[in-house]
């Protein structure tokens, strides 16, 4: 391998892995609560529409970004209204809401740009560089000449981990995720705690929408999140809800998806459709030889009422 | 007399079709230890969770110091003083000690040295860092009770916490609760045991069916109208006419524990060993345990919850294997789980789906791979009218039934399947008086019939009433008691060998 | 308060773990235990039936809303759907009851599942499992009689939906992974799976197209009503229902399935049934069932895999399920529905200019409707709030 082909395998690993990594990190919080977000893929793609959308209305990038991130919190909150306010299933909700988010993307996607889709060119966030940090060897150019997205990731991770473990806030969140009744009983507000953590995670799954339109593709296609936000949930699993490995478990997928590119430049005779698979089956291999050791939040998934 | 910190008055809140409180009061003065009495089912805990903000009643009043208050929220009770260590443990289990004392109480830099000073003061020692499910049931009623000290409550209700502490470890809370009361505390204690509250109490309040029935001071007033109080004219003029059964007055009078003769419906010694443990150990929580079950004997097995009953009665019942040693057991066996409604029965499935549970295996009732709904429904039917279960048909679904009907089809259903050995876990606990006595009668009855019943139960005058042999279990070893040890001080002392953590 | 939704992400079912809260005053506990979201789901017929209309009347309403809101005319969209899916008889049986058939084989694979408690979102996978296997046993065994080879093509695909569903079911029970990942991790795979064949090893002599070649005459399904495309496939998943709805009923697997879903700690204490052989054999089964769905779908209509077989049949089906109360008969019914969804939603766009995406809509709005009805009654069956 030469120095120009892993410096390409890591800048595109990076690259795919951001968007895991953000809608990953959200999923955390969410789950730390108690809420796993099936429809985290219907947030996605939401935000990918919501972020070109956005930045083509404003001919803006970051307002895209920030289009994204209402779309995605806009889905959540119907996840959050059946989920967590009436009290239905999580998993059964976050599918329908992912169908939903697929379903309602496209329909405004061919309402507002026809039914063959036009081909959208967008104002895309470009990399930007960090003096110095990118002049790390072998990896600072792939880490820290990135979109602006990605860096948000990378400060985030820590923070929330520092949230999550030190803070007050986070200690009910962790307890609202683990035993609810006694949360309740501690003087915690379960249920506003679930909402609000469910919709961060909705809005930092439309900024990894947001991403993919317009730091990756430069357009928006129909179902462009391609079962990112089920990725993502796995990313948590592997990441064992710990944000800061969540963002390591989601750069080894970036890795794994950027193989496709690399292996191909490689020359390697393997069909192209086995690479798309690749992160999938590597997800499946990880789940089972990690999470064995793992343990999910306590209440996950688990509806709760407050009397 | 003092004027009152609190004020309960006209109470009601219902649970479906369920009156749980139909005119409940309660005041609390400063500096008074306030028993609150009634047998279970009478609606104690549920207005205390409305004292403590957990539940919103449907009407009737709360006063604090003299002014109406909402309490919407278990926030607004602390607003108001007002600190509830509940009946059943609120902590978080993975969360270290410090963490669940944390919980709620906002940014306190400080918290760990106010905690060392309470457990100073208090003598309530517990390791702060460890997760909380790795401690044992005392040091978690520990921790409830420093988190409600925590929060300087000037009313503090303990909602019966007695249940899982020792003899010993029971007198140590008595003494900081009257220590408390000195100092100016109004404390509520809950309890269904007329001797505990006695002990400690300066006034009572006795609770019926939802409602407020009596309040006296302690000294003043005769055990007897206690009970009376507790279980209503009607019924105490039954039992002490001997129509009903005494049981029901054993639950809730001290009983003097005097060794049981053997029953004379036993005209033959039924030696025949049943079911037979050898050095069994399981899930680090049963060690060593040999035990030899005999037809038509009672074998109580006591102890402070936690101390491996689960995990002696599922493999005494056949539900797990053991990890180490060896079970030898019948093939009739029934087990009546002390969560009847969540492991006991189905509750969307109807009367004789709930009969099928134990019965879906046996050749009777089908042929080949396919079930005879017939038979089962006939089986039900007859399980309804022998033990008279308060449902319209078979068709009724069991999580229709109240407690106690759903404890008389688990009952049912298990003794007909216990041809050689019963294993029940609580069987009377969360039951009222009657449904107990029902149980307990069961019980003797089929051990008349040559059965071998394992009564594990952490009701200590339960055990000591109804088994012809006693043994302990502490820290998962099983010990016997000898028959001059029969007493709740001489069970006790090995109970006591037995807390954890 | 309540639930066991089963194992989410970490499994959390079988273990008899220590846990009880130990329900004691019934009068204190507050609400009572109503069994898992499979067996909250499963209700007796007519509230299943009324749960249903009413999840129809909600997706209506809330339906015209959005698609009034989207600028486009409800009533039209409405027509348009209607002529598409009922028009004539031909269109009935030729699109509408067509249409159904996978749907309806994939809801009742769905339905199996979730009545156990075991949460397969990967009826999509299976089925493209079956269909693949179901193509390659048609190309190749062209030299076989009919009355060999159509029982060949199905048995394989049954045999490629089970198998789809071992590495879920082994992560379940043997590692405690939850199956709703795995599972949907699966889809990708499959979809994959077929598009690389279709590429690749199976692809059409011709090389142009990313198809196989037609299967052989001998594999495939005989039409059901001559003249029309309503093949066999549409009496064997009746005879499936009806199959299923029997097993549950009334043989001694179905009720350890339905007591496993409904409590798998009643199932294990009580009854002393082992909950992980159950659910394993249930989810082999349900994915053998929806990967025949796929191979019904090869044999009987297309006649050759492509790339995108399915527009999320496999999803679509957890609406079906649902709608259907988890009833095998009531799945039937509600396949049917769908499929006149999906012929209607070609209509729809034709004439009335109502992109086909909307689809999707309408299912999540089913299903949302369907589990908000649920909450209600049980709400009300308790009496409170």
């Amino acid at each position: 391998m030469t120095a120009a082909e892993l410096d390409f395998f890591l800048q595109a690993s990076v690259r795919l892995g951001i968007p895991l990594a953000l809608a990953a990190l959200g999923e955390t919080i969410s789950e730390r609560s108690g809420v796993i977000n099936i429809g985290l893929e219907g947030s996605i793609i939401a935000g990918a529409l919501g972020g070109a959308l956005g930045a083509l209305a404003f001919d803006s990038a970051a307002v895209g970004v920030l289009g994204g991130a209402a779309a995605g919190l806009a889905i959540a909150a119907v996840f959050a209204v059946f989920a967590i306010g009436v009290g239905a299933d999580q998993i059964i909700t976050g599918t329908a809401v992912t169908i939903g988010g697929l379903g309602i993307t496209g329909a405004v996607y061919q309402a507002r740009f026809g039914a063959t889709g036009t081909e959208l060119s967008l104002p895309t966030l470009g990399a930007v560089g960090i003096p110095g940090l990118e002049r790390i060897p072998v990896v600072g150019s792939a880490l820290f000449d990135q979109a602006p997205t990605a860096y948000l990731a990378y400060l985030l991770a820590p923070a929330l981990w520092y949230w999550l473990q030190k803070t007050p806030a986070g200690l009910e969140l962790r307890a609202v995720g683990e035993s609810p009744d006694a949360a309740k009983a501690a003087g915690v507000r379960v249920l506003r705690v679930r909402f609000l953590a469910t919709l961060f995670g909705g809005a930092l799954a439309g900024v990894a929408g947001a991403h993919l339109a317009l730091a990756h593709a430069g357009t928006f296609a129909e179902n462009m999140s391609a079962g990112k936000g089920f990725i993502a949930i796995s990313v948590v699993v592997l990441g064992r809800w710990n944000p800061v490995l969540v963002l390591f478990a989601a750069l080894f997928f970036g890795a794994a998806s950027a193989l496709q590119f690399f292996l191909q430049a490689l020359g390697l005779d393997l069909p192209y459709q086995i690479f798309l698979a690749l992160p999938y089956l590597l997800t499946l291999a990880a789940l089972a030889g990690w999470v064995g050791r793992a343990r999910a939040p306590a209440a996950l998934a688990l509806p709760w009422e407050s009397e | 007399m003092k004027s009152p910190l609190a004020r309960l008055d006209g109470i009601e809140r219902r649970f479906g079709s369920v009156q749980a409180l139909d005119g409940a009061g309660l005041e609390i003065r400063a500096g008074e230890v306030h028993g609150v009495l009634g047998a279970n089912g009478a609606g104690k805990s549920t207005l205390l969770n409305v004292l403590g903000g957990m539940l919103q009643p449907d009407s009737g009043s709360i006063e604090i110091g003299g002014a109406p208050v909402r309490l919407a929220s278990p926030r607004d009770a602390w607003a108001h003083g007002i600190a509830l260590v509940h009946q059943h443990f609120t902590l978080v289990p993975r969360l270290a000690a410090l963490e669940n004392l944390a919980l709620g109480g906002g940014r306190r830099p400080g918290l760990r040295s106010e905690v060392e000073r309470l457990t100073e003061r208090t003598g309530l020692g517990v390791p702060l860092d460890a997760p909380v499910e790795e401690l044992g049931v005392g040091d978690r009623q520990r921790i409830e009770i420093l988190k409600a000290l925590l929060r300087r409550p000037r009313v503090l209700v303990l909602d019966e916490p007695t249940a899982v502490l020792t003899p010993d470890e029971i007198e140590g809370l008595f003494d900081l609760l009257r220590e408390l009361a000195s100092e100016g505390v109004g404390v509520v204690l809950v309890a269904h045991k007329l001797d505990e509250v006695l002990g400690v109490a300066d006034r009572v309040t006795v609770l019926r069916e939802g409602r407020t029935v009596l309040t006296a001071p302690a000294a003043e007033v005769e055990p007897d109208r206690l009970v009376r109080a507790m279980v209503g004219e009607e019924r105490a003029d039954a039992i002490a006419l001997g129509i009903s059964d005494g049981d029901a007055y054993d639950a809730v009078l001290p009983r003097p524990a005097a060794p049981r003769s053997p029953r004379e419906t036993r005209t033959e010694p039924r030696d025949e060993v049943v079911a037979r443990l050898r050095g069994v150990g399981h899930a680090g929580r049963l060690h060593d345990v040999d035990l030899e079950l005999r037809r038509g004997e009672i074998v109580g097995v006591a102890g402070v919850e936690g101390n491996g009953q689960r995990e002696l009665a599922l493999v005494l019942s056949g539900r797990v294997e053991p990890e180490v040693g060896s079970a030898e057991l019948p093939a009739g066996i029934g087990y009546v789980p002390q969560d009847r409604s969540t492991e006991g029965l189905v509750a969307p499935f109807d009367l004789a789906e709930n009969v099928a549970l134990a019965l879906h295996r046996a050749p009777d009732f089908g042929r080949g791979p396919w079930l005879d709904w017939n038979a089962l429904r006939e089986r039900a039917e007859a399980i309804r009218g022998r033990f008279e279960i308060a449902a319209p048909s078979t068709r009724s679904r069991a999580g229709e039934l109240s407690g106690g009907n759903q404890q008389r089809l688990v009952v049912g259903r298990e003794i007909t399947v216990a041809r050689d050995l019963l294993v029940a876990e609580n069987p009377s606990r969360g039951l009222d008086v009657a449904a107990a006595a029902f149980v307990h009668d069961e019980l003797r009855r089929l051990a008349a019939e040559g059965v071998a019943v394992a009564l594990v139960s952490t009701d200590l005058d339960e055990v000591l009433g109804l088994s012809d042999r006693v043994t302990v279990l502490a820290r998962g070893r099983l010990h016997e008691v000898g028959p001059d040890e029969r007493s709740r001080e001489g069970v006790g002392a090995r109970m006591l060998g037995g807390r954890r953590g | 308060m309540r639930g066991c939704s089963g194992g989410a992400v970490a499994d959390r079912g079988d273990g008899v773990a220590d846990s009880r809260g130990g329900g004691s005053d019934s009068r204190d506990g507050g609400s009572k235990p109503e069994g898992g979201v499979a067996g909250g789901l499963r209700v007796r017929r007519f509230e299943s039936v009324l749960i249903a209309l009413g999840a129809l009347v909600l997706t209506a309403a809330a339906g015209a809303i959005l698609l009034a809101l989207g600028g486009h005319h409800p009533g039209e969209a409405a027509a348009a759907m209607v002529r598409g899916a009922f028009g004539s008889r031909a269109t009935f049986l030729s699109i509408t009851l067509v249409r159904s058939i996978p749907l309806i084989l994939a809801g009742l694979a769905v339905a199996l599942a979730f009545r156990a408690g075991v949460w397969n979102i990967g009826a999509e996978g299976q089925l493209y499992a079956g269909a693949a296997a179901a193509a390659w046993i048609g190309l190749t065994g062209a030299a076989l009689p009919a009355l060999v080879l159509v029982p060949a093509v199905l048995l394989g695909s049954l045999a490629a939906g089970a198998i789809w569903a071992i590495v879920p079911a082994f992560m379940r029970v043997r590692l405690g992974v939850g199956e709703v990942i795995t599972t949907i991790l699966m889809n990708f795979v499959g979809i994959h799976l077929a598009a690389w064949l279709v590429h690749g090893p199976l692809q059409e002599s011709r090389g142009v197209f990313p198809q196989t070649d037609p299967i052989a005459e001998a594999a495939r399904l005989p039409r059901l009503v001559p003249g029309s495309r309503l093949h066999l496939g549409f009496a064997l998943a009746l005879v499936v229902a009806a199959g299923l709805a029997v097993v549950l009923r009334r043989s001694r697997f179905g009720f350890r399935l339905r007591a496993v879903g409904e409590s798998p700690e009643a199932a294990l204490i009580a009854g002393r049934i082992d909950a992980g052989r159950v659910l394993v054999v249930c989810f082999l089964l349900s994915g053998a069932i929806a990967g025949l769905a796929g191979g019904v779908e090869i044999s009987g209509l297309t006649f050759a895999l492509y790339e995108d077989l399915s527009p999320g049949w496999g999803y679509t089906a957890i609406a079906v399920a649902l709608l259907a109360g988890l009833d095998p008969l009531g799945v039937v019914v509600a396949g049917i529905l769908f499929g006149a969804l999906q012929a209607g939603a070609g209509a729809m766009q034709r004439d009335a200019g109502v992109p086909a995406a909307w689809v999707g809509v309408v299912e999540a709005l089913v299903i949302l409707a369907v589990l908000a009805l649920d909450r209600l009654r049980r709400v009300r069956r308790r009496g409170g709030v």
